[in-house]
């Protein structure tokens, strides 16, 4: 039962963040951006959810919509930091993400109203009802309540999936993937490259700051030390979801980032069997990412497929 | 007509490393003119080519291309009507995507690249029609990552895309520098094709003096950033490789080397 508890545990932490690891998987994949400002968008998504939700009533997907735009908003910065003012890549989500420590403090003591509180503001099961709790939850009984997490995340998850698959058959999408393939074509197909990098990492920030919103939905609370660690999370399914499925063809990114979503958030499960105090979890997220890194080439040629794979190429270029 | 006038470019300006590429250099390019620019390392060549396109700015000077003033204009805006073709055949085009996809991109230079979709199913007939002309068994290879792609068939693709759209100037920035000596001269008969063909401007820079010699109705030598030799129509056809070769020589005594 408890293998059980945690499995389940796993795929609702895992679909969570699959809309985070989608984000990154355009900042990270599409544009060539590896963008840190993640760490803070995210539970500034969390947090604007919460505030949407506590303060002004408003209905949880619109709340959690609208935390899509906190996000894009934080990531317009970073993207303007490196392309107006030529911050490196790096260091412009560095700056967003140690500013967006004091936003998301600032913010949470508006929710608070009691002053400054630096740990786990957590409300309980009454405060933040958000998408899981209340009706829909409820149909398939106490029971049924994690199937029902479950479904309704993956509807979510997979909504995002579809919004990107289209977005990147389109033209603008084309010129998205020039930005990070070949910026000099973008230039010399007469257009501003920086302005498709900032689109996108605002984009990206969006999607990641929903994960943050569904994050503190899932777990009805909202802890303003959420985002640490989530760069590496998001990386990390990247990463494992485009090596495993390296070679398949018919699997999409988009498809194949979901499941390292999900196989890395069910393996930080697992290993949480293990080290049952919480000591370990950020090392064992460390040097499972790191072991992932180093037998990435491996795990691509476990499963092998006929054709070329497009992401080989781009490393190659 | 694209026209050079009175420019000076002076790299790290103010510092025990400045260098003056260019001190009121002037040019002009006639529309229809098809220029073969050559020089020793340093002389200029690059630079002049980064300058019509704005990649770097210039000290002073001014830069006309049909009439309009371009000087201040960003690279992406002068872009709109220049194509470039660089020596780096990775340079001009998206890596990870087809063929297809890159011709997409380029037949939509000069339009809003909104939420459409980019790949159009009437328009890939006639990309392959498109690159059935080049001859290079690309046709087959529509759905490839043009990554895959050896260098030579990568810049008769970035040739096509940057010729695919109306442009006022051609710039060739030693694009067959990178291939083989047998690709390089099918991409150099492929350059001469579609420069006739569309009737453009265009500015080539080489190191090769023979193709200098063989293509183009203009000769330039570019020296300390100036132009020692220029010469147009019946007077460039007379040129040999030889007489460039002995210029080429006469400058490397005098610099000593």
């Amino acid at each position: 039962m408890l293998f059980l508890g945690t499995t389940i545990d796993g795929l609702q932490m895992g679909l969570c963040f699959a809309v985070i690891a989608l984000g990154v998987y355009i900042s990270y994949s599409i544009l060539d951006f590896p963008d840190l400002s993640v760490d803070g968008t995210f539970p500034l998504g969390g947090v604007c959810c919460t505030i949407f939700m506590l303060k002004t009533g408003m209905p949880p997907i619109i709340a959690t919509l609208l935390s899509f735009i906190a996000g894009a908003l934080a990531g317009t910065i970073t993207g303007i930091l490196h392309v107006k003012f030529k911050i490196s890549k790096l260091l412009s989500g560095i700056i967003v993400m140690t500013g967006l420590l004091s936003v998301n403090l600032a913010l949470t003591k508006v929710l608070t109203g009691t002053g400054y509180t630096t740990t786990i503001f957590s409300y309980n099961s009454v405060g933040i009802e958000g998408l899981f709790g209340g009706k829909l939850a409820g149909l398939l009984g106490g029971g049924g309540k994690d199937l029902m997490i479950i479904i309704i995340l993956l509807v979510i998850v997979l909504a995002t999936k579809f919004i990107i698959d289209i977005f990147k058959k389109t033209k603008m999408g084309y010129m998205l993937g020039a930005t990070g393939g070949n910026e000099r074509l973008v230039t010399y197909l007469g257009k501003d490259s920086g302005m498709y990098k900032i689109l996108g990492i605002a984009i990206a920030n969006g999607f990641v700051a929903v994960g943050g919103a569904l994050y503190s939905q899932l777990y009805m609370s909202y802890d303003n030390t959420s985002g640490s660690g989530k760069v590496v999370l998001a990386l990390a399914s990247v990463i494992i979801g485009m090596s495993v499925f390296a070679n398949i063809r018919i699997i999409k990114n988009t498809t194949a980032v979901i499941f390292g979503a999900i196989i890395y958030s069910l393996c930080l499960n697992y290993l949480v069997l293990v080290d049952t105090q919480g000591i370990y979890t950020k090392l064992l997220n460390a040097v499972l990412f790191a072991l992932i890194l180093i037998f990435n080439d491996k795990i691509s040629h476990l499963i092998k497929g006929k054709t070329y794979s497009k992401k080989a190429v781009k490393e190659d270029a | 007509m694209l026209e050079l006038v009175g420019i000076d470019k002076v790299f790290n300006a103010g510092t025990v490393n400045e260098t003056t590429i260019f001190d009121n250099f002037s040019m002009s390019v006639k529309t229809g003119a098809f220029i073969s620019i050559v020089g020793s390392n340093g002389s200029g060549k690059t630079t002049l080519l980064n300058i019509i396109s704005g990649t770097i700015p210039i000290n002073a000077g001014k830069i006309i291309l049909d009439g309009d003033d371009i000087t201040k204009l960003p690279e992406y805006k002068r872009a709109r009507k220049i194509g470039r073709v660089f020596q780096d055949p990775a340079m001009g085009t998206v890596p990870q995507m087809t063929i297809i996809e890159n011709l997409s991109l380029a037949a939509n230079k000069g339009k809003k690249y909104g939420f459409e979709f980019a790949v159009d199913k009437k328009k890939t007939e006639y990309f392959k029609e498109m690159l059935l002309t080049l001859g290079l068994g690309l046709e087959d290879k529509t759905e490839i990552p043009v990554g895959l792609l050896s260098g030579g068939q990568r810049q008769a693709l970035s040739l096509l895309m940057s010729t695919m759209t109306p442009i006022d100037l051609l710039l060739l920035d030693e694009h067959t520098a990178a291939l083989d000596p047998k690709t390089a001269e099918t991409i150099m008969e492929l350059t001469d094709k579609i420069v006739r063909e569309k009737k453009l401007t265009a500015v080539m820079v080489t190191h090769n003096l023979r193709y200098a010699v063989e293509y183009g109705n203009r000769l330039v030598m570019m020296h300390e950033g100036k132009a020692i030799i220029d010469k147009c129509d019946e007077e460039k056809a007379k040129l040999t490789v030889d007489d460039l070769l002995s210029t080429f020589n006469a400058i490397s005594i005098e610099c000593g080397n």
